[in-house]
């Protein structure tokens, strides 16, 4: 906007050489418009759209097209959703997974950067493309091939639990044949199994992010440490870790809101929105928005609550961060 | 002017968003043509049918010499999405099929036309089977007209029946001492493919010991999951896994075709199915014809259990500016013949009582339990709200599966089930 109330003034500049340079500071605006055009049209817009709908009773397609009213409710859907005991389940799942996640993501994924830093050229390389491999593969695609390998007749664990001697399973489970057990029957073992699936989806982007971080920390650091006879725990937790403190604090602030809004690897394990006590936040969403009957207003309700959770805790996180670079 | 010069290109990047943004809701305004009839068909089509409707659409022009039938075909998982893209604004047909249990959920939706009218004028409709046609029903209204209906047996495996040396069984003793005989024969099968998470293949136990899912008791819907009538038939069901362990623990997970796949691939010697399901079956092993015969679900004590009646309704869509032509294409397409010829050749039955009666499927080695079944058909509630129950909170999958799973026990189930039932069918 600052486009169209400095426009007389940019006029005048022109016949003055010295200001010429801010017509051309211009131009990156005009260059980031396309982009922000798009963001607006395809972010903001239905993020707008989606906090509207939360406060009407949505229950109609032939209301989103604009063939019947839409029913004010003001905060209705939002203390429907609130007094209902289910939605403490819900958010209890959604916290409760997303810590649990981003723990063990980060951990995960630090060892993996800093084994990938103490390594060779070569199989440096040749890890860093392995774990690569699934960053790479889609949540979609990834999830289908864990749903097989945990197959409860044909599957790869299935089979490997079915190969233990018979005597340890019985001793260690108290049953040796595993063909048709109920890999996701208990929501327990469900989420055991979510989180295996998410943290080996996001676990190499963090990998990645902190052997970029260590390559920047100065060797001679370390070489000091050492001579003064520090273990690596302490080189970690004195020299690595206090340098790389805005790295960390960038890649949890992602992986929780990665964490908090899980759904695919959800919806494909869980085969739909028929596991209801394993229900997080965002398949919630999406059941009461979609599955039939459409409630769109409580969906939205229900999103707009995430969306809110998200902000919070993002902003936290980003105000830490903030803080630290003031301060270095 | 410089200002004008300047804003140019803001003014297209802004006017070719715009553009794109309405590009896809330009809509034509022009009347209504009838030169052109859409016709939406649920699956992936083949030979058999693609010749079936042009057949239809030949004996169609005879009336109608310038309309064209356009036919097109959604894969059934594909159809709740295109159905709201269309009702929001998209390109909808002018008569559709769709699953029978959907019906009053999309004429909730105002997706479909009333035909009470209609249908009224309509000679053929006074044959078909009465339950059907409330199925299609809401708030006393017809959406939709049955065009073929088919109910889940048993399929079981005749070869191992033969090595275990067993009959299929008419009581639920027999059907657990015969799986568990069967089971104990074939080491490293199941017994039976129980689909622990669907909710039809239940019914069948639930009504064949005497229970309702709920009734209607003056305006108020009461469910039945507390009586002991049901509470036996959950329990029954949930034995099956948890205490003759002739299903296993994941059945707790299953739905129709997780069991069926079971049965398919040789790792099951029954599994519940519709006879439209033969060919599904037969993909995934086309061995399996020779080894496979059909019994009807039996009831506790000898009688066959009654089945829902599943199968597809047609209805005319409430946007169509050609609901005139596309019910005359539906009284064609719907005809004794046609309905006779097209059910047939999907292993489906014609929604006719003369053309189920009669003994046509008496020698048919699989048809003949599904036909015995067929004349006893019962429906889920007949109200909107059901859809909330079946298919959004799943009330009574989720009922039979934390039984399984040992979270809850029968009657605490049944319990919660209820209060969740009636709490959602006597909303407001």
């Amino acid at each position: 906007m600052s486009l169209l109330t400095e426009a007389p003034e940019a006029s005048a500049a022109r016949e003055n050489p010295a200001r010429r340079r801010r017509r051309v500071d211009r131009l990156p605006y005009l260059l980031l418009l396309p982009a922000l055009v798009i963001i607006g049209v395809l972010l903001l817009w239905p993020l707008g759209q989606v906090v509207t709908m939360s406060f009407y009773r949505l229950n109609s397609v032939r209301q989103l097209r604009g063939d019947r009213e839409w029913p004010w409710v003001g905060l209705g859907n939002y203390t429907q959703i609130l007094s209902d005991p289910f939605f403490l389940t819900v958010l209890r799942n959604t916290v409760l997974f997303a810590v649990a996640n981003v723990l063990l993501t980060m951990i995960l994924g630090t060892l993996v950067g800093l084994l990938l830093n103490r390594l060779g050229r070569k199989m440096a390389t040749f890890v860093a493309s392995c774990v690569m491999l699934a960053w790479a593969t889609p949540a979609l695609t990834g999830t289908i091939v864990w749903k097989w390998i945990f197959d409860d007749t044909s599957g790869l664990v299935t089979w490997l639990f079915n190969a233990l001697p018979d005597r340890l399973s019985t001793s260690l489970f108290g049953h040796s044949d595993w063909t048709g057990y109920g890999w996701f029957n208990s929501p327990l073992l469900f989420f055991s199994i979510l989180t295996l699936v998410v943290v080996w989806h996001s676990f190499p982007f963090i990998a990645v992010s902190v052997l970029a971080g260590l390559k920047s920390v100065p060797s001679e650091l370390h070489e000091a440490a050492r001579v003064d006879g520090a273990g690596p725990w302490r080189a970690f937790w004195k020299i690595t870790f206090p340098l790389l403190r805005p790295v960390f604090g960038i890649l949890i602030v992602l992986s929780t809101i990665w964490d908090f809004k899980v759904f695919t690897q959800q919806f494909v394990l869980a085969g739909g929105t028929q596991d209801r006590p394993t229900f997080m936040l965002s398949i919630y969403s999406y059941a009461e928005a979609f599955s039939p009957p459409p409630k769109y207003g409580l969906g939205a309700a229900i999103a707009v609550i995430l969306t809110l959770i998200l902000l919070v805790v993002t902003g936290f996180y980003v105000r830490m961060v903030l803080r630290q670079e003031d301060e270095s | 002017m410089n200002r004008w010069k300047r804003l140019a290109p803001v003014t297209a990047v802004v006017a070719s968003a715009a553009m794109v943004l309405t590009g896809c809701g330009g809509s034509d305004e022009k009347a209504a043509d009838d030169s052109k009839l859409t016709v939406w068909m649920m699956g992936e089509g083949g030979d058999a049918q693609n010749k079936f409707l042009d057949g239809v659409e030949t004996e169609f022009k005879q009336k109608h010499p310038d309309t064209d039938v356009v036919v097109q075909y959604i894969p059934w998982l594909e159809a709740p999405k295109k159905f709201q893209a269309a009702l929001a604004g998209g390109e909808g047909p002018d008569i559709t099929e769709l699953g029978n249990t959907e019906t009053q959920g999309w004429a909730a939706q105002e997706a479909l036309a009333d035909v009470s009218g209609r249908m009224g004028g309509w000679a053929d409709s006074k044959d078909i089977l009465p339950d059907l046609v409330k199925n299609a029903q809401l708030d006393g209204k017809q959406y939709g007209v049955p065009w073929y209906a088919g109910v889940r047996a048993i399929y079981y495996r005749t070869d191992w029946f033969a090595e275990a040396g067993v009959k299929p069984p008419t009581t639920w003793e027999e059907l657990v001492s015969v799986a568990k005989t069967v089971q104990a024969k074939k080491p490293g099968t199941y017994g039976i493919a129980l689909p622990g998470n669907s909710e039809l293949p239940f019914y069948s136990f639930l009504w064949g010991a005497g229970g309702e899912i709920a009734t209607n008791e003056g305006g108020t819907w009461k469910s039945g999951y507390t009586t002991p009538e049901a509470q036996k038939a959950v329990k029954f069901w949930t034995d099956l896994v948890t205490v003759h362990k002739v299903a296993p623990p994941a059945a707790a997970g299953w739905n129709e075709i997780d069991a069926r796949t079971q049965f398919a691939t040789g790792k099951a010697a029954m599994a519940f199915a519709g006879s439209w399901q033969q060919g599904a079956i037969k993909k995934d092993n086309p061995e399996i014809e020779k080894v496979w015969g059909t019994f009807p679900i039996p009831g506790p004590d000898g009688k066959a259990a009654p089945g829902f009646a599943g199968g597809s309704d047609v209805a005319v869509w409430k946007d169509s500016e050609r609901q005139d032509l596309a019910w005359d294409y539906l009284t064609v397409l719907l005809n004794k013949k046609n309905s006779q010829t097209f059910a047939s050749s999907l292993g489906f039955f014609p929604v006719y009582q003369d053309l189920v009666a009669g003994g046509t499927y008496a020698n048919d080695k699989v048809m003949a339990s599904f036909a015995t079944t067929m004349q006893n058909t019962k429906l889920t509630p007949l109200t909107p709200k059901w859809v909330e129950v079946s298919r959004n909170k799943t009330v009574t999958q989720a009922m039979n599966s934390s039984v399984m799973k040992g979270q809850k026990t029968v009657e605490k189930a049944t319990a919660d089930a209820a209060a969740e039932m009636e709490g959602i069918l006597n909303s407001k």
